[in-house]
């Protein structure tokens, strides 16, 4: 179990990699952005970064907006 | 109203124009080639069929976006994206919800990641209850983001020196705004908009602050190169009417700069002289 703040909430998930976080929280295909502890990790790298408890992950995405 | 009847309309003038040799009037942001003098915003739309039917009547090509965190707790998909067609538009997010150069920095970065554009309006908010851009950060994120290799286009407030200042860094387009945003107060300072379209030499799109369709043909006569406008469009009583009205004005307004306004005078002077007219 990873103890990760996931868009500034504690969240314990089953999950090694960024890829798993993404499907866990069923954000799998949609168009997501990821930064881990303030970086910015391509789709193509989720799944070979590791995560671990204490790390701070952010999901962002494009929404309405002038 | 026949909203595509006048779409229709207007275009066939369009094409009249061409014939006079008085369109195919395009104009460029970096590599980009376009057409539409109109950047549409894609927020407060009442739903998101009124939105798409909006885009359509606004002939726009270019549409903006805000970077927003999920929400973890609604398992629906509330991306804006999956309404609009791929590959249609040219995407112009935004760091609104940032105070500081590093934060619109991060947010610029993020919205790259996503793969869909690297252009970015950048929006640094000093005041949450004017929403007046902070010149300063502005400056500062505009030299960070350019040399990062990204299509900067700086939304900033009205003022010819700092609009240049924003060029010099290598902005690709200057965006000064009307009057605040969602305001709809229109153009406060013509001569400033005026003078800093006269002077830039990038397109300066006016964003922010206008309210209805002569304030956007106004804006063009003073030479801006384009519009970027949400909520004069998505808060109209007929959203997709008040579209196409922007875009007629944006149009109306590009042919009068183009075509050179006649000059002002203080007394009447008659279209058709006096003198034929005197009876003895």
């Amino acid at each position: 179990m990873a103890e990760l703040t996931i868009n500034g909430k504690r969240k314990e998930l089953d999950a090694d990699t960024l890829a798993d976080v993404v499907e866990l929280l069923g954000l799998g295909g949609r168009p997501v952005v990821a930064e881990v502890n303030g970086e910015v990790v391509a789709s193509e790298k989720w799944a070979e970064t590791q995560v671990a408890s204490g790390m701070k992950i952010e999901l962002v995405h494009f929404v309405g907006g002038g | 109203m026949d909203v595509r009847k006048i779409s229709d309309q207007a275009q066939s003038r369009a094409e009249l124009g061409d014939a006079a040799g008085a369109a195919r009037d395009t104009w460029r942001i970096g590599d980009e080639e376009m057409t539409s003098r109109f950047f549409l915003g894609t927020g407060l739309f009442p739903n998101p069929f009124v939105q798409n039917e909006a885009i359509a009547a606004s002939g726009a090509e270019v549409l903006t976006f805000a970077i927003r965190r999920v929400d973890l707790e609604s398992a629906e998909d509330d991306s804006i994206l999956q309404h609009l067609e791929p590959g249609k538009f040219r995407f112009l997010p935004n760091t609104s919800g940032s105070r500081t150069a590093e934060e619109a920095v991060r947010i610029a970065r993020l919205a790259r990641a996503s793969g869909l554009s690297d252009w970015i309006k950048v929006e640094i908010s000093a005041n949450e209850r004017t929403l007046l851009p902070d010149p300063i950060e502005t400056l500062r994120a505009t030299e960070i983001l350019v040399k990062e290799g990204f299509t900067v286009l700086p939304y900033i407030s009205d003022d010819p020196v700092i609009c240049r200042k924003l060029e010099e860094a290598g902005a690709a387009a200057i965006m000064p705004g009307g009057a605040p945003i969602g305001t709809g107060l229109g153009i406060l300072n013509p001569y400033n908009i005026g003078l800093i379209a006269e002077e830039a030499n990038v397109p300066v799109i006016v964003d922010a602050g206008l309210g209805t369709a002569s304030d956007a043909a106004l804006a063009m006569e003073l030479g801006a190169a384009a519009i970027l406008m949400n909520t004069p469009v998505a808060k109209a009583q007929d959203p997709v009417g008040m579209a196409l009205a922007m875009k007629l004005a944006i149009e109306g307004g590009r042919l009068a700069y183009l075509s050179g306004r006649m000059g002002k005078k203080k007394y009447a002077s008659a279209s058709s002289g006096f003198d034929a007219l005197k009876v003895e």
